[in-house]
């Protein structure tokens, strides 16, 4: 889905606890214009939220989103931008966003 | 859903195991008129309460939450408030009907 019109860059924030991956979402989405693709519990307590949009616009996300996170309970634990996953990849991120529709 | 007539504003308290977080959503729903929109088991024993209610209601239920649950087991992890959530955030909120 990701890929229709807006861009392809992935942009990730992985949080200890929820709290503060929910203030990541937050801050992201209203620091550039980029779509939230999922939120996933990967276990151990860890959260990771996608982001997607153009390159630049994930770039400003990411460092905001990052950055509010740190401050909010367990905080960060990796951010990280891909401007443009291979097609094997998407599969994978894809199946992230329909699992988090979902819950 | 959650911004019918009720405010919009999002509070959440996570805490490390279960006792906590239901001794801070009893101090929250108790301090204030908000409202329980759910509580998510995270993994790791992290354990997260979301309110929704206007935003000095909030404010001030997650205050009194989090005070209370930090003398109560493992405590607390983080308490947080988020005046008004963006649209695109709303979808991973829970609805409300589950808690």
């Amino acid at each position: 889905m990701a890929k229709d019109n807006y861009g392809i860059a992935l942009g990730m924030i992985e949080t200890r606890g929820l709290v503060p991956a929910v203030e990541a979402a937050d801050a992201m989405t209203k620091a550039a214009e980029v779509h939230l693709v999922g939120r996933e519990f990967v276990g151990g307590g860890y959260v990771t939220v996608l982001v997607r949009g153009e390159t630049g616009a994930v770039n400003a996300a990411v460092r905001a989103g990052a950055d509010a996170c740190e401050r909010v309970g367990d905080g960060l634990v990796a951010a990280h931008i891909i401007a443009r996953p291979h097609n094997e990849v998407e599969g994978v991120i894809d199946e992230t966003g329909k699992a988090a529709s979902r819950s």
